[in-house]
Formats: C-alpha cells, sequence, structure tokens
C-alpha cells in the first residue's frame, strides 16, 4: 500500500503549547514539537513507516511533509492527530460555512511516505506564502535564528 | 532526569497572575534575582514556559520591511507614523488578536477600531465563537470555578483536552482538590471524559466514553431523546454502544452537582454551534433531576475577557464591524477568517496574537497582498509576514493590567519585574497609533 486515507484531527499537545509560549518558534525543537503526525501503530504498519520517518499529508486545501509518531492515544485508525501549528495549517480546512470557525478537526486527506526535508518554520512561511521570496529558489533555509537588520 | 530545586534567587513575589490560560491561576510565585525572573513555583509547564521566555527570539526592537523585504530596526516615531498613515488610508482594515493582553488595551483598540472603521476581533472567532452563538440562542447555564471545587461529585470533559491545554484545571479546580461538600476531593468526584482520542484528561479519568468525529451532534441528540424519555433502538450511536449511552445517562441524572466542561473538540467540527445549542439544552433537562451547569474551556487568559469588554461597550462579543461608524455584527460576515477568504481585508493588525499559528493556509494566503503590523513579545510565524513588527510587553510580567478568568471572574494581574528597554505595553502602542490617526484626521479636515 502506497497511500492511505485518513482523516485529519488537530489540537493542542502540551509539548507543542511548551515551545509555542516560549516563545521559540523558529528553533528545531518547535518543529520537532509540531510538525508531526500522530498515527495508529497498526495503520503505521500499513505503510511500513517508523517514527521519525517522514509523511507527505495531501488534502484538499495543501499539502505538507511531517514526521511521523506513534500515537500514545491509539487505538484511532484511519485518524492522524497534528498538533496544531503553521504546518497543520496548510493542510485543514478554511470552510467556515458561515459560522466563523474554520473546520480544523475531522478534515480528509491522504497520507504517502516521502523522503522529502520538513521545514523549519521561517522556511516554511517563506515556501508556503512567498511573500517575500524574490525568486523560487529555496535551497538555501532561513535558519532558527531570526533574520533581521540592525540599526546602525 | 531530576532538576533540583532553585536555591538562587534574592527576592520571592507570591500571589501573581499566570498569563498563560483560561485558568489564570493566581497563586504563581516568582523567584527573583537582579530583577530578573530565575524562576517560578506553582506554575503548570505551560504557564512557566511562558513566564520564563526564550530571550533569543525576543522582539526588542521596532522594525519595518525595507525593499529587500529584510525587516529593518527603526525607531518608534518611524514605525508609529508608518502604521497609522497604512491604517488611516485602508477602507477595510482588521484589527485581530487581542487574547493575550489586559482589559486597558483592548479599551484603546475599540477607540482606535472606532475611528478607523476597523472590525475588531479576537481569537473566539477561531475557537469559541461558535459556543457564544449558541449562548446567544439558547443561553448559558453559568458556574463559577469555585462552585465546582466546592459541590460537584460529576464532572464530564467533553470534546476537550485540559491535561494538555489547561494543565492545572483538574489539580487546581475540578478533579483533586478537597472542597467543602467534597471532603476526599479525587475520591468524592466521578470523572468523565467524551472525546473520539484517548487523551491524557481520559487516562486519569473514571471513564473515557469514545465517539466518532463530526458524528458529535447526533450523540448529544440521542442522550437528550433518551432524557426525555424515548427509548433507543439502535444498537449504538456516533460509535457508542446503546448500553453506554444509558449507563451514562444514569450517571448523569443521579448526580448531586454535575459540572460539564466543553472544548474546541465539538466547535471545531462540522455542526459547530448547533452542537453547543444542543449541549446547552442537555444540561437544561438534565436540571430536571439534578443540579447541572456548563463552562467553555478558553484557551487564552483574556480571550474572555475581550468578548465581555466589547459586549459591554458595544452589544456584540468578537467580530464587530465599525466602518458604517456604528458597531455592527454579523456571523460569517464581519469575522476574521471569513473575511479574508473573501479576500476583503485591505490592512491586517495582529495584536498579542500570531496568525500564522491560528489561520487555515487558504486564510492566511491573503495576507500576502496586504499590509500587516504585528504588536507582539516574540518572533513567531506571523513576523515573517509582517511589514511592521511593534515590540510589546508581556502582560502579568512587565505590565499591569486586568484579565478575564473563563468563568468571567476578573483578576488582576501583577507588574513583577522592568519590561525590556524599548519595548513598549500594548496599551501605550495602540494610544499612541490613536493620537497620529486623530492627527492625520485634522490635518485631513476628516473631523
Amino acid at each position: 500500500m502506497k497511500e492511505m486515507d485518513i482523516i485529519i484531527n488537530t489540537g493542542t499537545s502540551i509539548i507543542q503549547a511548551f515551545y509555542e509560549k516560549k516563545g521559540s518558534t523558529l528553533k528545531k525543537e518547535y518543529m520537532q514539537a509540531t510538525a508531526v503526525a500522530f498515527m495508529d501503530p497498526i495503520d503505521m504498519k500499513k505503510l511500513s513507516l517508523n517514527p521519525c520517518d517522514k509523511i507527505e499529508v495531501t488534502s484538499k486545501w495543501g499539502q505538507v511533509t511531517l514526521f511521523v509518531d506513534k500515537s500514545h492515544d491509539a487505538p484511532h485508525e484511519g485518524m492522524i492527530f497534528i498538533p496544531k501549528g503553521p504546518w497543520a495549517n496548510i493542510i485543514i480546512s478554511p470552510e467556515t460555512y458561515c459560522c466563523n470557525v474554520p473546520t480544523f478537526k475531522g478534515v480528509p486527506a491522504k497520507i504517502r511516505k516521502t523522503e522529502n526535508n520538513v521545514l523549519l518554520v521561517a522556511d516554511l512561511m517563506r515556501k508556503t506564502y512567498k511573500k517575500y521570496a524574490k525568486n523560487d529558489d529555496f535551497r538555501e533555509s532561513l535558519g532558527e535564528k531570526p533574520i533581521f537588520k540592525k540599526m546602525e | 532526569m531530576t532538576e533540583k530545586p532553585i536555591t538562587d534567587y534574592d527576592e520571592e513575589i507570591k500571589n501573581c497572575s499566570c498569563s498563560y490560560c483560561g485558568n489564570n491561576c493566581d497563586d504563581i510565585t516568582y523567584l527573583l534575582k537582579d530583577k530578573k525572573i530565575v524562576g517560578v513555583r506553582h506554575a503548570c509547564r505551560l504557564g512557566a514556559s511562558k513566564i520564563i521566555n526564550d530571550e533569543d527570539q525576543r522582539l526588542l526592537n521596532p522594525m519595518i520591511r525595507n525593499t529587500e523585504g529584510i525587516l529593518e530596526e527603526t525607531t518608534w516615531t518611524i514605525a508609529l507614523d508608518k502604521t497609522a498613515e497604512l491604517l488611516s488610508k485602508s477602507t477595510r482594515p482588521i484589527l485581530y488578536g487581542w487574547g493575550e493582553t489586559s482589559i486597558e488595551a483592548i479599551k484603546q483598540g475599540i477607540n482606535l477600531a472606532e475611528i478607523t472603521g476597523s472590525v475588531m476581533d479576537n481569537q473566539s472567532t477561531i475557537c469559541h465563537g461558535a459556543s457564544i452563538q449558541a449562548f446567544q440562542n439558547v443561553g448559558h447555564p453559568v458556574m463559577t470555578l469555585g462552585e465546582v471545587k466546592n459541590r460537584a461529585d460529576v464532572i464530564i470533559y467533553m470534546g476537550t483536552n485540559p491535561m494538555d491545554d489547561h494543565p492545572r484545571h483538574l489539580s487546581r479546580y475540578t478533579a483533586f482538590p478537597e472542597g467543602f461538600f467534597r471532603r476526599n476531593g479525587r475520591e468524592d468526584r466521578t470523572i468523565i471524559t467524551i472525546d473520539p482520542k484517548y487523551t491524557n484528561t481520559a487516562k486519569v479519568s473514571d471513564e473515557w466514553i469514545k465517539f466518532n468525529i463530526n458524528e458529535d451532534y447526533t450523540f448529544l441528540n440521542a442522550l437528550r431523546s433518551i432524557l426525555k424519555g424515548n427509548e433507543l433502538k439502535d444498537e449504538e450511536v456516533a460509535g457508542v454502544s446503546r448500553e453506554k449511552i444509558y449507563e451514562l445517562i444514569e450517571i448523569m441524572k443521579n448526580a448531586e452537582y454535575g459540572a460539564l466542561f466543553f472544548g474546541l473538540g465539538l466547535t471545531q467540527t462540522l455542526a459547530k454551534q448547533r452542537n453547543i445549542d444542543i449541549l446547552i439544552q442537555l444540561v437544561e433537562d438534565l436540571n430536571q433531576y439534578s443540579k447541572w451547569s456548563m463552562l467553555p474551556m478558553r484557551g487564552f487568559f483574556n480571550v474572555n475577557g475581550f468578548n465581555i469588554a466589547m459586549t459591554s461597550e458595544t452589544g456584540y462579543p468578537y467580530g464587530v464591524d465599525f466602518a458604517r461608524g456604528y458597531p455592527r455584527y454579523m456571523v460569517g460576515e464581519t469575522t476574521t477568517i471569513d473575511l479574508l477568504n473573501r479576500r476583503e481585508p485591505d490592512f491586517f493588525m495582529a495584536i498579542s496574537a500570531d496568525p500564522g499559528v491560528q489561520f487555515p493556509g487558504y486564510s492566511i494566503q491573503h495576507l500576502t497582498n496586504i499590509p500587516t503590523v504585528q504588536i507582539d513579545t516574540h518572533w513567531g510565524p506571523y513576523t515573517e509576514l509582517s511589514d511592521i513588527v511593534l515590540p510589546s510587553t508581556r502582560v502579568g510580567v512587565e505590565t499591569e493590567g486586568t484579565a478575564y478568568r473563563m468563568d468571567s471572574i476578573p483578576i488582576y494581574m501583577k507588574k513583577v519585574i522592568d519590561k525590556q528597554e524599548n519595548c513598549h505595553s500594548d496599551e501605550w502602542i495602540l494610544s499612541e497609533i490613536y493620537r497620529r490617526i486623530l492627527q492625520i484626521k485634522e490635518t485631513n479636515g476628516d473631523n
């Protein structure tokens, strides 16, 4: 099996919230805590995945690469849990159905194993939204530290 | 891994308030050395992480994007002038955030929104907005956390995971503390978690009831139907067996004082506010048998305060549009995500909030086409999209202020340490922008 249908559930995880509130969102520690899909071990077996492998999640709204980890809350076959954050945002549904709340939970998607890299926050924002990217060359990473010009 | 207790401090400041979640724990002790926080007592892991923050990524000076797209440090005068100019020129501005700032700053924000004809909205638009709509539809059987602590013998958590979101909720207010009528604490109480996932809260509960994701409305309807004396013919509803549902109803009916907490597990699925409508009606029906009340689990420490301040000032809880000079409110029309999805706004300012963390990607896409301003303490995903960055101070640590706890109890938050040299409080920043806008209006003869 190469590809699998899945339902995305998002929410707070205590480790993700810890790094977010600490204010170190550019760092690798935040990425490792947030860009993770917690999967049911049975589903992982079906796709021959091990913890720390990477998957590509594709929904109607976008595509993102995430790490995989064994869910502490299994069994929940057919569902992945992603801590809320910039990575989960790309694939969840912005549909509010005129009720102001986007659909953060229960979004259908497809997953498959990948060798792509999981991006750090700064790179993810630049590559996904391209606000200040002058060209499409994203090979060089922006790194874990804030980039700005100091006043002279 | 064991960590040694902190002994190297020269000052202890007691009874401080935590500025992380809706619990607003007000028993925190800060340990200071040379006027810097070196330790925290009583706070949870998340509260402590916010108090002892990451200074590496702190915003210290105002910044503006230069022509190369790189943020460049500048003076407060230039940054504030530029912000005021962009805001006064825009026709559909949004002032979003407010969940992590004080009521005093929110008051300045309302003034600013009024004279600029902005939409003023906060985080409840993506979390408990649906609950507030339901309260308007059906009413709200309120309670305070003190009541739960002293009286509750049955506590239900539905679609929420306080062990991860509000870590001290169970230990300080609900499950574990000794109450006036619950002398033995946890032993005197029954805790039930109803959630599609076996969460950390489910692990400390007496019982976990699993229902299918997106089938919450059906499940709540079944509960209500049985409570009204009907018989359930199906073997299972929303993945929950008939026996389990009857068992749950019996526990609920026989409670002496029942407290129901619900979270984003209900408001962010497909049925949205209808889930809460039916949940309120369920609690209403339960009151024919026993005393029951309910409370939404609010996320940020002052997200409830914004709803209260807005309601008392304008009559509406969130998503208030001042475009016509008087407040208007229409769910799906004047709320941030809907406005962004329709590509309507032409200016976006986030105050103590990070849309990069909170908004769906499709909505964020519009922020790349319009001027964006950030007022915050730390570098975050939204800084990567901001044209102007204004560094602010941390409420409850560097600035004093008022916040409302999740059960609408106002709590005063102390100032403990001095602010960073070139940072200013949200209240100051907003009042400065307000003053500048007034000046622009006067020069243009708009007044």
